[in-house]
Order: structure tokens, then sequence, then C-alpha cells
């Protein structure tokens, strides 16, 4: 009996361990009701500096931007900087039938350019990293519509004032201050004619675009962006600023290359020497939520 | 020696297994309310978790922040990222026990009564010793309802309200649970 004993009282012990163990352990364990929490806030707004993020509105959301670029900062400050100049402005309305797509209208006031768009969200980041990267597209279409009346000749026909752009959006928040994207972008133009508003002529301009944001404090961030021109690279677009998240509107306050605003326009407003095209610019986001509030 | 252990095993078992009063739910409603001058609003969680042990005098209660709603999107995900920031802190929790349950009667809970717990509240990763006062009722089926409400202070627990224009939010936010605990 005793040698009996002897072998279990290992055996014994760990028993009793185990119930004193979950004595003391009588709190309820913490669980997370939402396991594959989607990752939110990659960047500050649909917009960052010229180019469209990935970031979502949700369904109902109607997002206002204006966007502003001025004269060359080169002008000295005799311009201002190019303030003087006078603001080349974009004016967009983007709203969202569903999580996952929405519909642009925009005004640009360089040719006097309107643009119809849409945007997919296809993939969200997941914070448990089971899925690494969020994909979203966009496509454009944009005409011109400068009467051209001070031209001697015919003013071009409705098709070739046409433009189109698409790029895909492929975005990641690598930490809670760091996002990047990177948007493999593509402009066509029925008739890139001389008297646009644009630098190159080409009719196709495949792009390569990447965008930086660096929350630095609290709601400000760093952001960064480079449009790179596939059929001739040492030609790009760069642009740099700040991001003011203000729990309502959204400030990006930037220095770009480019005076165009509207996509297919920027992708042919590339330059070889960006850095001595630069230009103060800054746009405004409002997201509103349309609609009931639901609980 | 053996004996001993072995007596003192079975006597714990038998506790455990013939007085147990454990309460526990995984729906308990939470509401909290922001007041301030131009823009109040709530927010939403039907996904509070809690026990109620009336022997082992145990009250503990978690809540995924992430389940709550405010009704505006946005603003719910800056209440995550920015303010709660709930990837660190993903839970709102208190544990504590109910001051003098051992006068309290089962009649008396019957009719409902006023209780005070103390115990931890904690939030965005900073614990305080509140005594928080609700009401406990038992029903006809033998479950446990909590009906409570309290103040919390945003600067108790460090989190950081919008400082620049856009949302207004009161340092003070009062928190409202209503629940149903299953007798288990």
């Amino acid at each position: 009996m005793q040698h009996l004993f002897g072998n279990n009282y290992s055996t014994i012990l760990t028993v009793l361990l185990l119930f004193l163990v979950s004595i003391s352990h009588a709190q309820l364990k913490r669980e997370r009701v939402v396991q594959d929490q989607e990752v939110e806030l990659t960047f500050d707004a649909p917009r960052l500096i010229n180019l469209y993020t990935t970031e979502p509105l949700n369904k109902n959301d109607l997002h206002w931007s204006i966007m502003h670029t001025f004269g060359e900062l080169n002008n000295g400050i005799q311009n201002l900087w190019g303030i003087d100049n006078g603001a080349n402005i974009r004016l967009s309305f983007e709203y969202a039938p569903s999580n996952k797509f929405s519909i642009t209208a925009a005004r640009s006031s360089l040719d006097k350019v309107y643009d119809l768009g849409i945007r997919n969200h296809y993939l969200i980041q997941k914070k448990d990293n089971s899925m690494p990267v969020s994909v979203s597209s966009m496509f454009s279409v944009a005409v011109n519509t400068n009467n051209y009346k001070f031209l001697d000749n015919e003013a071009p026909a409705f098709n070739e004032r046409l433009s189109f752009v698409g790029q895909l959006m492929i975005s990641r928040k690598f930490t809670k201050k760091l996002s990047m994207q990177l948007s493999p972008m593509y402009a066509y133009f029925v008739d890139n004619r001389a008297i646009y508003l644009t630098k190159s002529k080409d009719q196709h301009h495949p792009a390569l675009a990447y965008s930086i944001k660096y929350t630095a404090f609290g709601k400000y961030s760093f952001t960064a962006q480079s449009i790179i021109d596939l059929d001739s690279p040492e030609n790009s677009n760069v642009g740099f600023g700040i991001d003011i998240e203000t729990g309502g509107h959204v400030f990006q306050l930037y220095v770009v290359s480019a005076a165009n605003l509207n996509d297919s326009y920027l992708l042919a407003d590339e330059v070889d020497r960006p850095f001595q095209s630069l230009r103060f610019g800054f746009n405004v986001n409002r997201i509103f939520t349309l609609g009931k509030s639901k609980k | 020696m053996m004996r001993t252990v072995l007596l003192f095993l079975f006597t714990f078992t038998c506790c455990i297994s013939s007085y147990s009063q454990e309460y526990k739910c995984e729906d308990g409603k939470v509401k909290f309310i922001s007041k301030a001058p131009l823009n109040s609003f709530d927010g939403n969680s039907a996904y509070l978790h809690g026990l109620i042990d009336l022997d082992k005098n145990l009250i503990d209660f978690y809540i995924d922040l992430n389940t709550l709603k405010t009704g505006i999107a946005l603003r719910d995900s800056h209440m995550r990222e920015d303010y709660l920031e709930t990837e660190e802190y993903p839970y709102a929790e208190f544990t504590g026990e109910i001051k003098n349950l051992n006068r309290v009667s089962a009649s008396e809970l019957k009719e409902g009564l006023t209780v005070t717990a103390i115990g931890e509240f904690k939030i965005h990763g900073i614990s305080k010793k509140r005594s928080i006062t609700g009401e406990l009722k038992l029903n006809a089926n033998g479950n446990l309802i909590l009906n409570t409400e309290f103040p919390v202070l945003l600067k108790d627990h460090n989190i950081e309200k919008p400082s620049l224009l856009g949302y207004q939010i009161a340092d003070k936010q009062t928190v409202k649970i209503n629940a149903t605990l299953i007798r288990q």
C-alpha cells in the first residue's frame, strides 16, 4: 500500500496543483470577439498628395476634396514663391454606395477637365497578417472642355479631348506610423495636342508610383510620393509634404513638381528635372457621413 | 500524509461542485455616452463578457473595445486607432468583489438590490481602484440581471482627446451596463 501511494504521489500532487490553479484563475479568460480585425487608417484620407490611396470610404460616405497647386517656387519672393500666380484647383466628390466601391466626379481648372471615375477595394490588410496588403484599383475618364475660341483652326472634337487613366494600388501599413503604397499606373490620351496643358505629348503613359506616410507625432504625418515614367525613367513627378489629421478634416500641405491635379494629366506632366519645377500645393479633405447613422 | 491530501482534495471537489453560484454572460450591453456642447453621441456594444460568483464573491467583466460602434464608421476607426489604441489595449475590464455580500439574502436579490462593487477598472492599460454601484436582481428563471451606470474620466486612463477641430469629446464619459447573467 505504502509502495502504491509512493508511486502515485506526484500524480496526486499534480492533480491538486491543477485544482489550485483552476481556483486562482477563476477570472474569465480574455478573448477577442473580432479575431481577424482589418487594418484601419493606413492613410489619413483617400488621397495622398496627388494620388488616390487604398483608404476606403464606408458605405454612404461622401468624400469632398479640394486640391490646389500654385506657381513654381523659383518665381522668388517677388511672386511669393508662386502663390501670386494663382491656384490650379481640382474639386472632387467621391461617394461610396458600398464599402467596396465608390464613384468620383471632379473638375480640374487646367484645361477645364471634368473627370468621372470609380475606385474598387478588393483586399484589406488584416492585423493578424492573414492578409498582408490592401489592394484597390481606380479608373477614370477625363474630358478637356476648354472651348479653344482663341484658336484660328478648329477646336478638337469631343473624342479627341478624352483621356483615360487606371491604377492598381497595393498598400501596407508596416507599423502604426509607417504606411507605403505602390501603384502601377497607365494613362492614355486619344490625341495629346500641343495646345493641351500637358508637358509630355506622348499618347501612352505607363508609370509606377509610390507613396509613403510616416506619422511623426500625434496627428502630423510626413508624406512623400514619386511617379516614375516607365517609358523614360529619368522623368518623374515628385512630391513631399505633411498631413494634418484634425478629426474632421485632413489637410495635406506639400510641394510637388506637377501643376496638374487630375490623374491622367498628372502622368503626362512628368519632367526630367522634377526638383526644378517644385511648387506649393495643398488639399483639404472632408468625409461626410450621409444617410442614417447605424447603431 | 497521503490520506490528508486525498481528503483535502475530496473536500475541495465537493465544495466546488455543490456550492457554486456562478453566473455568466457573453452578450451584455454596454453603452457609453459622450456629451459635449456641440457634439453628443453614444457608442454601443452587445459583447460584454461577465462573471459573478456569489460564493467566491468575485465579479469579473470585460469587453473587447473593437466591438464598440458609434454609428459613424470613420469615427469608430479613429476611436480604435488613435484614442483607445485597441491593438495594444483591446479590453476594458473590471475585477472586484461585492461589498457586504455576506449580508445579502436570496430573497433580497429576488426583489432587486442595490450593491456596491469594489475593484479595479482597467482601460487603455491603466487601472484605477473604483467603487461602482449597481442593481442586481435574480429573475424568475434564476438568472442574475445587472444594471449599472458609472462615469469614466478619460484623463484617469490617459486617453487622449481630439485637440484640433473636429470631434468634440468631454472628459467625462458615462458608461451604462445592462446584462443578464445566466446561472451556470
